[in-house]
């Protein structure tokens, strides 16, 4: 190799934390917002926090750690910390086979159940929805399945964040390229219009939902939530240890209407964290019916 | 501005003063670029050096840098065999990037479509044993390898019962002769039987490569749709190339061809996973980029278990010689190992061609490295530079003897 390396090019860039230091913020972020972080994470810790701890002049994690637990602007740095350990990424249609297998044998049986009843009404919690892709590909999923119909319908899809600004994002609903990359085309050319910086969804969509930033580890707070016939909360507990799991998924427990559903994402089960609720095998996914 | 010495000189570089020979003539005018040739047309011409921006390579070589130190985030940034590692994936991205490649923004880093794949066992169903038992009532591990395996095994082996063994599979055959003909051995005169590589290469020795390719071949029947199967065999042949090297720089009595088989294997159990929960396998490649964590951290969040916790269960059942068994086994815990010193070659192996790889747009970051296994293998960080520099010679032809 021809290349002549200066000498000055470091692997480390960041302060390096203690195995104490970083317990401590390991905590801290675990009490404030149910993220657990192994101990295999410290190093990523280190590179993730780094430029954040350079911004802020400070010259160790103890510092930082101060910073976040004193400064009066703590409310600030902790909003700032969220956004470092948490990961937004998701898509419009993200997981059709399951959304398709949720619309075949859930959504259109709560629907009939609610006709027969005369209760023209249906409420949906989506937990953890980032940029709000989800809760409009479940506003679509329901305008696809209801059709003209829809208009005698009362429906709300709640989605709720831990990040302001992912809600924020959500409210605005324009996406780009990138978001469609699970999106059926012509869904796309139904249910979006260009707009300077992107795709919008359309109106009608929009009208079915609204957005809050909330933190699923505020049990006061999910109790506001309004009962729902259906709960999606997809990729967002893999995040949590098993206590938090717990927690979270008996507040859906206890947000759910009898006979509701909770839908969690591909890879995840309410295994060895919930017996409370009746597995269903539905083609493509798994289902949790409240029983 | 400064002066560049025409042995550092790299493609991409554009000169600042028109580059001439002694005699006068101009090679290259003023604001040229320098191509993959110069360096050698230069110094052949004898010149010895040439005026360039050295400042945009400081630039360049900075960028190299940032984007190659987000690979190596999860792992211990004081390691001084990752200190190397890094260094050279640098060069390699710096050397990249001068030729004008755009490394991957972040969002084409995660997008990647999972949506047309379904798992054969749901989540729930599914751990390491019961997708090991449903891939082995399926399909039984070939005949062939078996019979290697009992070869491999046997006091009474001999030449010309492991010749007949391997004759009667002529793409066995085909790619073994491949083999002993590449960089890999490097043999002054082309070796044109399989009982001329029996002599040269030594029985064991041929035995321990036939049951690897047979192995390989096991698996040909992936669909490509799956996963980027190229990528992962690109992967697999570097690292068993990085631990037939490393296993020789160790000295002799090492059985170079144990180790260039168990790295060429490493990951098998992936392959497992590819084929039973290929949704469940893909989203995980997708959460190692969405989180900056080593592919194996995430089939751990998202699965449950690693490939590793698969290959015990696989090789287990095919009753794979345990001198390769336990070192795929623990490629990612030289520690748990019986002999650590072995499985830290491998483990070692991994982690280099990881390196390669960042500088050929791979996107997943490096798993954890063990410094004090890869000690006992008593060869010296600093001495990596040579491992790397050997691998560079042997590994397009090596590889390209696979595809
Ligand atoms: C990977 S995204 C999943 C988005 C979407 N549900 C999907 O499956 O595509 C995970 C989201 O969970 C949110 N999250 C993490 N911890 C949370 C908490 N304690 N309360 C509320 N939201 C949280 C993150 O902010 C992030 O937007
Ligand atoms: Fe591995
Ligand atoms: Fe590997």
């Amino acid at each position: 190799m021809a290349l002549t390396l200066s000498p000055t090019l470091s692997l480390r860039k960041a302060p390096s934390i203690s195995d104490e230091e970083f317990r401590k913020l390991r905590d801290f972020i675990y009490s404030k917002c149910g993220i657990f972080v192994d101990d295999k994470r410290k190093y990523l810790f280190e590179t993730r926090f780094g430029p954040r701890l350079n911004a802020l002049g400070a010259k160790s994690f103890s510092e930082y750690f101060q910073i976040l637990t004193l400064s009066p602007d703590k409310d600030k740095e902790l909003a700032s910390l969220f956004e470092m350990v948490t990961t937004n990424e998701t898509s419009l249609y993200r997981d059709t086979k399951q959304l398709d297998g949720v619309r075949a044998s859930i959504l259109s049986k709560i629907i009939k159940e609610q006709r027969a009843k005369g209760k023209f009404e249906l409420s949906v919690w989506s937990a953890g929805c980032s940029s709000g892709e989800e809760p409009y590909t479940l506003s679509i999923l329901l305008h696809e399945e209801l059709g003209p119909e829809l208009r005698k319908w009362r429906i709300a899809i709640t989605g709720v964040d831990l990040s302001p600004a992912m809600v924020a994002k959500a409210k605005a609903g324009v996406y780009q390229e990138y978001a469609f990359k699970t999106t059926p085309e012509d869904i796309k050319k139904k249910y979006f219009t260009p707009v300077v910086g992107g795709l919008k969804v359309t109106d009608s969509v929009a009208s079915l939902t609204c957005f809050q930033s909330m933190n699923l580890n505020d049990a006061a707070a999910t109790k506001r939530i309004p009962k729902s016939h259906l709960v999606f909360c997809r990729n967002v507990i893999i995040y949590f240890d098993e206590a938090m799991k717990k927690k979270v998924v008996s507040s859906f427990y206890d947000n759910l209407l009898p006979g509701g559903v909770l839908i969690l994402g591909h890879s995840e089960t309410l295994h060895k964290i919930s017996a409370a609720f009746k597995p269903m095998m539905l083609p493509g996914a798994m289902a949790y019916e409240k029983i | 501005m400064s002066k560049v010495r025409t042995e550092d000189l790299k493609p991409g570089l554009i000169v600042s003063e028109d580059v001439k020979s002694p005699d006068g003539r101009v090679i290259l005018p003023k604001g040229g670029r320098i191509e993959a040739f110069h360096p050698m047309l230069l110094k052949g011409l004898g010149v010895t050096e040439v005026e360039a921006d050295s400042g945009d390579d400081e630039k360049l070589l900075q960028a190299a840098a940032d984007y190659t130190r987000e690979f190596f985030s999860y792992a211990n940034p004081d390691s001084p065999v990752l200190a190397e590692l890094f260094l050279y994936a640098t060069g390699l991205v710096a050397q990249r990037l001068a030729t004008g490649w755009v490394p991957p923004t972040l969002g084409e880093r995660m997008a990647q479509n999972v949506e047309h794949l379904s798992d054969v066992l749901p989540a729930d169903e599914a751990d390491p044993e019961k997708i090991v038992r449903h891939e082995t009532e399926l399909a039984s591990f070939p005949e062939s390898s078996l019979r290697l395996k009992a070869e491999l095994e046997s006091p009474k082996a001999s030449i010309g019962s492991l010749t007949k063994l391997i004759g009667q599979d002529l793409g066995l055959s085909a790619k073994l002769l491949k083999l002993a003909n590449s960089p890999l051995y490097n043999f002054a005169e082309p070796v044109e039987s399989i009982q001329r590589a029996v002599t040269l290469i030594g029985l064991r020795e041929v035995s321990t490569l036939a049951l690897g390719m047979a192995t390989i071949n096991y698996f040909q029947g992936i669909p490509p749709e799956l996963v980027d199967m190229k990528s992962f065999w690109r992967h697999s042949i570097s690292c068993g190339i990085f631990a037939k090297i490393l296993s020789q720089a160790m000295g002799s009595g090492m059985n170079p061809e144990r180790f260039f088989i168990a790295g060429l294997l490493h990951d098998v159990g992936r392959l497992i996973m590819f084929k039973k929960l290929p949704y469940a396998s893909t989203e995980a490649l997708l959460y190692a980029r969405e989180n900056f964590v080593p592919i194996v951290a995430a089939e751990a969040a998202l699965i449950g278990y690693t490939h590793t916790a698969v290959s015990q269960y696989l090789l287990a059942s095919w009753k794979f010689p345990a001198m390769l068994a336990d070192l795929i086994n623990n490629h990612h815990s030289p520690k748990a190992a019986p002999d650590p010193r072995l499985a830290a070659i491998i483990h070692t192996a991994d982690a280099m061609s990881n390196a390669v790889e960042i500088g050929a747009g791979r996107l997943y970051v490096l798993p954890d490295f063990d410094d004090e296994s890869f000690a006992l293998m008593g060869l010296p960080a600093s001495g990596l530079a040579k491992v790397f520099a050997d691998y560079e010679t042997q590994a397009e032809q090596t590889i390209s003897a696979f595809f």
